[in-house]
């Protein structure tokens, strides 16, 4: 996980990853911490976002991924977009931040 | 597409709806049966109506909404497709016309032969078979082999055997082919279904379900491997012994070992509740909360109906009845009343919204079902569970229509919602 050192082109795409909300719990994915990696590459075209899902087998797995997607071709339409699934490390709770704690309990 | 991910293995909700719809509405008749065969709960539990309103609630509402669950649930947590949708929607009319026709001849059955009541028995029985095959020939194909996958498919083999017996027991009313009494094979027939069936299910699937809804990880999963070895090596002792080796302390003995893989279970759900990220309980785990502590209450009834203690001779019968009313009304209804909440609006809200999201503003699943009136059903199922057991327990008929009068409001309130989700009016406004 290497969040703390984005570009400013990254940073945006991680803002716009906080619109995406996992239905379930009604908290979004950044906050969730499922975000592991984003790439930003203005040379090759290319936004690459490496993210986790909390468990194996997650009915909404694939719809959050979507999303995620979406919501990144509409500010960058002319972009690769490549959304990489991965399981390592494995997601546990340490990793949601202190704001998506509150949120999961509102 | 990547492994894990499963949304796209999920069955047409076209499959999956109708098993709720029909389960919903069979927990309100089984509600109101129990009105009009309220007098019967006072009395012996081998009597035609408590036989049809068994019938309503175990194959009706509990296994049919099961049925669609699974339908949804083992493509997901299996990660493979359903061997046969066309299958499984044409089982869900073979099933839901074996079990009118089972539960109407039951309701003035008079324990003698009734071509209706074979008739529905056979249908039931062939569309569990069915049910089994479309289950597991989707199973053997996952890749995913752990305790809650055997558990499940485990589970599916007691079904069989559960209605397999049921349909014995239904012959030999008419055919007197096997000696001894009917209520031992009662007995092992409905402890299989309770136990092997419902129970093991439940294990397999909650085990899965539970940490994801509760958000909490590394839980003692050891536990769920000796509730599963322990539930299976005392059912098969309590099964037989009812029938061959009918001894108090044989009985006991295998009672308390399935006694002890529950109690192995409920502290692997207790410490998913206790390290649970998730403080806050939605309607949906409140009342799945409710159905495993209304489980340890009908396991202490179960304990005292096999120990058959002097002191509680007197109402022994009702004991029995409270035990079996408990599992069924309580902890499995409880249980699938918020496991409803769970599934039902997010198997809708995929098939509307899963390809809009991001493009524009939708829903949430939870918005598609009023919160106030499932918390006020709630409520009432509480005050009729405590109702119906103290009605049964003292023996007072109006109390128990009371009990019946609630639950049936449950019912009403219960359907508002279902059918509030399944009816979902998609929304359409560009973000």
């Amino acid at each position: 996980m290497n969040l703390n050192k984005l570009t400013i082109e990254e940073n945006n795409i991680l803002e716009l990853l906080k619109t995406v909300i996992d239905p379930e719990v009604a908290v979004n994915v950044v906050d969730l911490g499922l975000i592991y990696e984003i790439h930003h590459s203005e040379a090759e075209n290319t936004i690459q976002v490496v993210c986790t899902l909390s468990s194996r087998g997650c009915p909404l797995g694939d719809v959050i991924m979507k999303n995620m997607e979406v919501v990144i071709e509409n500010v960058y339409p002319v972009y690769n977009i490549n959304i990489e699934l991965t399981w390592e490390p494995e997601w546990n709770p340490d990793m949601i931040t202190e704001a998506g704690r509150i949120a999961i309990d509102s | 597409m990547q492994a894990g991910l499963s949304t796209k293995n999920a069955p047409s909700p076209n499959v999956v709806l109708p098993h709720y719809a029909f389960g919903a509405l069979s927990f309100l008749v089984a509600a109101t049966m129990l009105f009009f065969a309220a007098g019967d709960l006072v009395g012996h539990y081998l009597s035609p109506k408590l036989l049809s309103i068994t019938h309503v609630l175990v194959l009706g509402w509990i296994t049919m909404i099961i049925f669609g669950a699974l339908y949804q649930l083992i493509p997901v947590i299996m990660e493979v497709k359903l061997y046969s949708e066309k299958l499984a929607l044409v089982n869900f009319f073979i099933f839901g016309t074996g079990l009118v026709l089972l539960s109407a001849s039951f309701w003035t059955f008079t324990f003698g032969r009734s071509i209706m009541l074979e008739t529905g028995g056979v249908m039931v029985v062939l569309s569990m078979v069915l049910f089994a095959i479309n289950t597991i020939l989707s199973a053997v194909k996952t890749e995913v082999k752990n305790i809650e996958n055997i558990t499940i498919i485990t589970a599916i083999f007691w079904l069989i055997l559960t209605v397999v017996l049921g349909l014995i027991i239904v012959l030999n009313f008419a055919f007197q082919f096997i000696p001894g009494s009917h209520l031992q094979l009662l007995k092992s027939h409905a402890h299989i279904g309770m136990v092997g069936w419902f129970l093991l299910l439940v294990v397999g699937v909650a085990s899965k379900l539970m940490p994801m809804f509760l958000i909490v990880h590394k839980l003692p999963r050891k536990l769920l491997v000796y509730a599963y070895i322990l539930i299976n090596i005392g059912l098969i002792a309590l099964s037989l012994g009812y029938y061959f080796f009918n001894e108090p302390w044989f009985l006991t003995l295998s009672a308390t070992t399935v006694i002890a893989g529950i109690v192995s279970f409920l502290r692997f759900n207790f410490i998913a509740f206790s390290k649970r990220i998730r403080k806050k309980l939605d309607v949906g785990m409140k009342m799945s909360a409710l159905g495993f502590i209304l489980l340890g209450i009908s396991l202490v009834f179960g304990l005292f109906s096999v120990l058959s203690l002097e002191f509680t001779s007197q109402i022994q019968t009702r004991i029995e009845i409270s035990y079996g009313v408990l599992l069924l009304f309580g902890f499995l209804s409880s249980l699938i009343l918020g496991q409803t909440y769970k599934t039902l609006p997010f198997i809708v809200w995929l098939k509307k919204y899963q390809s809009k999201v991001g493009k524009q503003k939708v829903p949430l699943p939870l918005e598609l079902y009023s919160d106030r009136i499932a918390n006020i059903h709630l409520i009432t199922f509480v005050l009729g569970i405590i109702m119906l057991i103290t009605g049964i327990l003292t023996g007072t008929v109006l109390i128990i229509q009371i009990a019946a009068v609630l639950l049936i409001i449950t019912g009403l309130l219960y359907n508002y919602n279902v059918f509030k989700i399944i009816f979902h009016k998609e929304i359409n406004h560009e973000s």
